[in-house]
């Protein structure tokens, strides 16, 4: 039993790229299929559940990059729903009634996520000194000051109206609609599993490597010679990219970008999904995002309803929905004193936190420590 | 382990829960049913905005139900929340109204509340060919051309958006006009939350009341954020305005507004006044009403609301109401009544047609409430909706405060209403 | 001659602020400037003793203005309606400043132990995380308890103004001026000239240092956290007596700005948080006076980044080099 398992995971690290894919595969085939059965299907229907999957594929994509900027490099931002505001906006002012322009969706993707990126060294430029608590406030400053000024600048940005008539992708034979939620799910499949990918192969590769560095001792890390602006650097714009990217999506998806749907809410909520899924681990936090996504959409309410029909006292008059931030909060701060790594952890990060004290013998061979 | 074990309470937890609870209510008597859907803000700050009005609908259905007016079917209602983390939300009301129109039972929808969920709203309902009938919404761009053709991007020739409540292009030079000829003020100070709908009213009561000749001294906009509006009131009181506009709501700010701005000298005496976003029509003592909000501040405040106040002679709506729920209507109750009605009768003439498949049933309602022509018998009058899906009849009711009422809490009392002209009619 | 040449620029700012806003807008200037002042005071002693941005320090503040308006409103049972009475106004504003602080003192030094001193050797990230967690459990209470509309705090101090130059001054304003100041004082003296407050400067200077002279660092830390938590319930108390409403999110903005205060007059430097506070509150207040309120949060980010990019260390701060 064991053996064959050591040999699967060794097999999954040997060729990651294409387990990654096969994966999203799997899970993406799976999923649709899994809401048939009940308890799911009593909750609603498949059309719902597949829409929901593709709402919280944004919220996976917004997690997956907070993770490469708190989880690798280890950069408290507390603003990251900026990237996501400049992502839709991109696509609205280049796909809208407002503009007058139709730039297709899929070019508009690497636009979204390029300008971004972009926006992630500007941001990120003026924290390179400064240290983790600083840079948290900091951070947080810019995620307010953007949808601020896409609010207050409405002569560019129609502000507190938003941009309405945001179109939505093309495909010669695909039709994407407000009706059928299919289209949207499997292009989001397609868009987690590529950005996963690549989000594997950093993480192996020098840069990925830097930026632990750097996360662990960032003294220690200049002095063995790892540039530590640009580390730093491309850890923002990496990580604003994928935001970008869940920005485009959202935005052809909704329909409308108003400056209301990027407050702090939303960089704490994908905090939340960073920190219980767990820090450093791609899959991890993509299953925290999931799972936290599904909680708030459609388990909460369940648990009204649960409650109320069967008229547990005190139980029944909560209403989960509304005091959702009050269990992120509570859950932030049990996972920090409990368990830091999250639910589910990269190796070495629980390592980290849990073993102070490590023999020198007890050093892995470095096969077992790399791309973990 | 300890993780499997996690996931194992998990995994159990949903299925416990999912074998208990059942989605919808139990319909009553005997008959298929047809449900009417609601989307409105039900909890946090804007829970008295949301509940009235859905109660509204719910006593028209229980009426309905009663004297059996759909031969065969009984009607139902599908309570959405468009309200997270207390304030509406576009994105909530998108997911809802997709949930509305994935449910075959619902004809159509009274709501939403707010304009900017409706932006988020009507290319849903559009392409799921579903009515929605607003009882409160008043952003022009949502029925008025070109702006509102970017909301049908499906099917740009259905009209399925239908409103009783009068535009903030009424809204708005109404208020003006009352404040320049009844309230006899000539310079005003305009505040607004920088929302949507506060920009709206803000900018054509603006424009307005320079055209009746007043002078707006000045005009700040303060986001919802904003705790501490004394400096705007302090910078604003050089000029020394008769009267002070609040160009939004109470829940994005007004309300506070209001009770700090009476502090500052020169505003203690003079009329405020406010859209109906802040003539909430709530009794002091009501959470999150305007009059509980700021207190002792609340005296020479006026307001409109987007609506009639009259209802027809005989009309029992008001003491039905208040028996049924043990208060008094809230200020889009009768109006959310009257869209149900709407939804009703396009029900009643298709299930007389023989309709049976949802979809054509939507297409009939639909069909039926925006037919040119068309007349209503509701609670509030007789009312036709024109080619964007105003309503042809708009009327704004005018509010003001007396503090005396309710126990010395504080209560609205009417003043009067008017009836305007629909521009596009 | 050390102390004049601060003054002289103390009140050559205040001049100069006199005349730019006009006495009415001075008024809303000093009275926010004061809150500012309270709450950054504690952002900066936290963060002096254990390098931790406390989060959840603005939401502190929120919870004292409420828990000051729940004392007015029930205990004491007042009504919404000025007090004459002078005594009996300042018995009542003495027990309601008095046990706000200590009580928000106390639930200061909870949160401390129960989510902070766990984490103190945790890795950066951990704390701050946590801070952002107990942030939004307060803000969640408080939403549960209240509902999150904004509540009407009892308006028991008489808005009586007195006419000094061509102006209105409220006797109001003149009292949380000078509750504010006589707080700071009282800090400053405590900081300075006890064995406690050394305890706590040796603590922010070298914890290692200090322990071994036998500074019972648990300690120092729990009293830092009381007295930073007691100064921004009193300034919760301010709050709720002059803008006479209170909400939910009262303490997410107001902290983030009472933190930029902080930075600007130096982290870990209690003269130049107040001094920050101050500075703050101009900004807001001047924007507001030209019309150009809705940017004024932009404004205070602003200066925030500005300060931490180009001079961390703030206004008064040393040169922190790294650190910063």
């Amino acid at each position: 039993m064991t053996s064959s398992r050591a040999r699967l995971s060794s097999l999954i690290r040997a060729h990651r790229s294409i387990s990654v894919l096969v994966g999203w595969a799997l899970v993406g085939a799976l999923l649709p299929v899994i809401v048939l059965l009940p308890p799911f299907s009593t909750f609603q229907g498949q059309g719902l559940w597949v829409g929901g999957f593709a709402n919280s594929g944004v919220f996976i994509l917004l997690a997956l990059g907070l993770n490469i900027v708190v989880g690798l490099a280890g950069l408290l931002d507390l603003g990251y729903a900026a990237f996501f505001a400049i992502g839709s906006y991109t696509y609205a002012f280049g796909a809208s009634s407002f503009t007058g322009l139709n730039v297709p969706f899929w070019p508009m993707l690497l636009v979204g996520a390029f300008a971004a990126a972009t926006f992630g060294i500007l941001l990120g430029a003026p924290t390179l000194r400064l240290r983790g608590d600083y840079l948290a406030i900091v951070t947080l400053g810019f995620g307010e000051i953007v949808p601020a000024v896409f609010l207050n600048a409405d002569t560019y940005t129609r502000g507190t109206n938003g941009i309405g008539g945001v179109a939505q992708p093309a495909l010669p034979f695909l039709k994407f609609d407000f009706t059928n939620p299919v289209p949207f799910y499997v292009t989001m499949v397609v868009i987690l599993a590529v950005v996963m990918v690549l989000v594997y192969r950093l993480q192996g590769s020098r840069l990925g490597r830097a930026w632990m560095a750097v996360r662990e001792d960032e003294l220690a890390a200049a002095s063995s010679g790892v540039n530590t602006v640009t580390t730093k650097l491309l850890a923002f714009a990496l990580g604003a990219s994928t935001a970008g990217l869940a920005g485009v999506f959202n935005a052809s998806k909704l329909g409308i970008v108003s400056p209301d749907q990027f407050g702090f809410a939303v960089s704490f909520t994908v905090l939340a999904m960073v920190v219980l899924g767990g820090m450093g681990n791609a899959w991890g936090v993509a299953i925290g995002a999931f799972t936290l996504y599904e909680i708030q959409s459609v388990l909460l309410k369940e648990l009204n309803q649960f409650f109320q029909q069967l008229q547990v006292p005190f139980l029944d008059t909560i209403d989960f929905v509304q005091y959702q931030f009050l269990l992120y909060g509570l859950a932030l701060v049990g996972m920090m004193l409990l368990r830091p790594e999250g639910l589910f952890p990269s190796r070495r990060r629980q390592r980290e936190l849990h073993d102070v004290s490590e023999d020198v013998a007890d050093v892995p061979p470095p096969t077992a420590v790399l791309g973990d | 382990m300890r993780l499997a074990k996690f996931g194992a309470l998990a995994v159990t937890t949903v299925l416990v829960v999912g074998a208990c609870s059942s989605n919808g209510s139990a319909s009553g008597g005997g008959g298929k049913t047809i449900k009417i859907g609601t989307e409105l803000p039900m909890s946090g700050a804007e829970t008295a905005n949301g509940e009235p009005t859905a109660n509204g609908v719910k006593l028209a259905i229980k009426q309905s139900n009663a004297k059996s007016e759909i031969p065969g079917y009984t009607l139902d209602i599908n309570v959405q929340d468009d309200a997270v983390n207390g304030a509406h939300d576009p994105q909530q009301g998108a997911t809802n109204m997709h949930t509305l129109v994935a449910d075959t039972t619902v004809m159509g929808v009274v709501g939403p509340f707010n304009s900017s969920v409706a932006q988020a709203e009507i290319p849903i309902s559009n392409a799921g060919g579903l009515l929605q009938c607003s009882p409160a919404n008043t952003n022009t761009g949502l029925t008025y051309p070109p702006d509102s053709a970017q909301y049908r991007p499906t099917n740009p020739s259905k009209i399925n958006y239908i409103r009783t409540a009068a535009p903030d292009s009424i809204q708005g030079p109404a208020g003006a006009d009352y404040v320049y000829n009844d309230l006899k003020a000539k310079s005003v100070y305009i505040l607004d939350d920088t929302e949507t709908f506060g920009v709206g009213v803000g900018d054509s009561f603006a424009a307005e009341f320079k055209k009746d000749g007043g002078t707006v001294t000045k005009r700040d906009s303060a986001p919802k954020s904003t705790t501490d509006y004394t400096p705007l009131f302090t910078a604003a009181a050089a000029a020394k305005p008769d009267a002070v506009y609040l160009a939004g709501t109470t829940p994005t700010g007004m309300g506070l507004a209001l009770k700090q701005g009476r502090t500052v000298a020169g505003f203690e005496t003079i009329p405020f006044m406010g859209p109906d976003g802040v003539a909430d029509l709530g009794p002091g003592g009501t959470t999150g009403a305007t009059i509980t909000v700021a207190g002792s501040a609340a005296h020479d405040v006026f307001g409109t609301v987007a609506g009639i106040h009259d209802l027809p002679s005989g009309s029992t709506f008001v003491a039905d109401y208040t028996a049924e729920f043990g208060k008094a209507p809230g200020a889009y109750s009768a109006a959310a009544y009257a869209c149900a009605q709407v939804i009703i009768a396009g029900i009643k003439a298709a299930v007389a047609a023989g309709t049976t498949d949802p979809a054509a049933m939507r297409e009939a309602v639909r069909a039926q409430a925006t037919a040119a022509g068309n007349k209503f018998d509701t609670v509030v009058g007789s009312i036709s909706f024109d080619k964007n899906g105003d309503i042809t009849t708009p009327y704004m009711s005018f509010y003001k405060t007396d503090l005396t009422l309710a126990g010395g809490k504080g209560d609205w009392v009417y003043v009067k209403q008017q009836a305007f002209t629909d521009p596009n009619a | 001659m050390r102390v004049l040449r601060p003054a002289v620029v103390v009140v050559a700012a205040l001049v100069f602020a006199f005349v730019v806003l006009g006495i009415q807008q001075f008024q809303n200037f000093l009275t926010l400037g004061a809150i500012y002042a309270l709450v950054a005071l504690g952002y900066t002693m936290v963060y002096g003793i254990i390098e931790l941005i406390n989060f959840a320090h603005g939401d502190v503040f929120m919870v004292s203005a409420f828990l000051s308006m729940w004392i007015i409103s029930v205990p004491l049972g007042l009504a919404d309606k000025a007090i004459d009475d002078p005594l009996e106004l300042i018995v009542v504003l003495a027990i309601v400043v008095f046990v706000t602080m200590v009580v928000m003192g106390m639930i200061g030094v909870v949160i401390e132990r129960f989510a902070y001193r766990p984490l103190r050797h945790a890795p950066r990230l951990a704390p701050l995380i946590t801070a952002i967690g107990v942030s939004f459990i307060l803000q969640n209470i408080i939403q549960a308890i209240f509902s999150t509309s904004p509540i009407g705090v009892p308006q028991i101090f008489p808005r009586t103004k007195l006419d000094i130059l061509g102006g209105s001054i409220g006797v109001l304003n003149i009292f949380m001026v000078v509750v504010a100041l006589v707080l700071m004082v009282a800090l400053q003296l405590f900081v300075s000239r006890t064995r406690l407050g050394r305890a706590m400067r040796s603590t922010a200077q070298d914890r290692e240092a200090a322990e071994l002279m036998g500074v019972d660092i648990n300690q120092t830390i729990a009293i830092t956290f009381f007295i930073a938590a007691a100064l921004a319930g009193s300034a919760g108390v301010i709050q709720g007596l002059y803008f006479g409403s209170i909400q939910y999110n009262l303490g997410f903005f107001a902290g983030l700005k009472a933190f930029t205060a902080a930075v600007l007059g130096g982290i870990g430097n209690t003269t130049g948080a107040a001094i920050g506070g101050f500075v703050i509150a101009f900004i807001e207040v001047f924007a507001a006076q030209i019309g150009l309120a809705r940017w004024s949060e932009v404004a205070v980010f602003t200066v925030l980044i500005l300060v931490l990019v180009f001079r961390p260390s703030g206004i008064l701060g040393q040169a922190l080099g790294e650190r910063a």
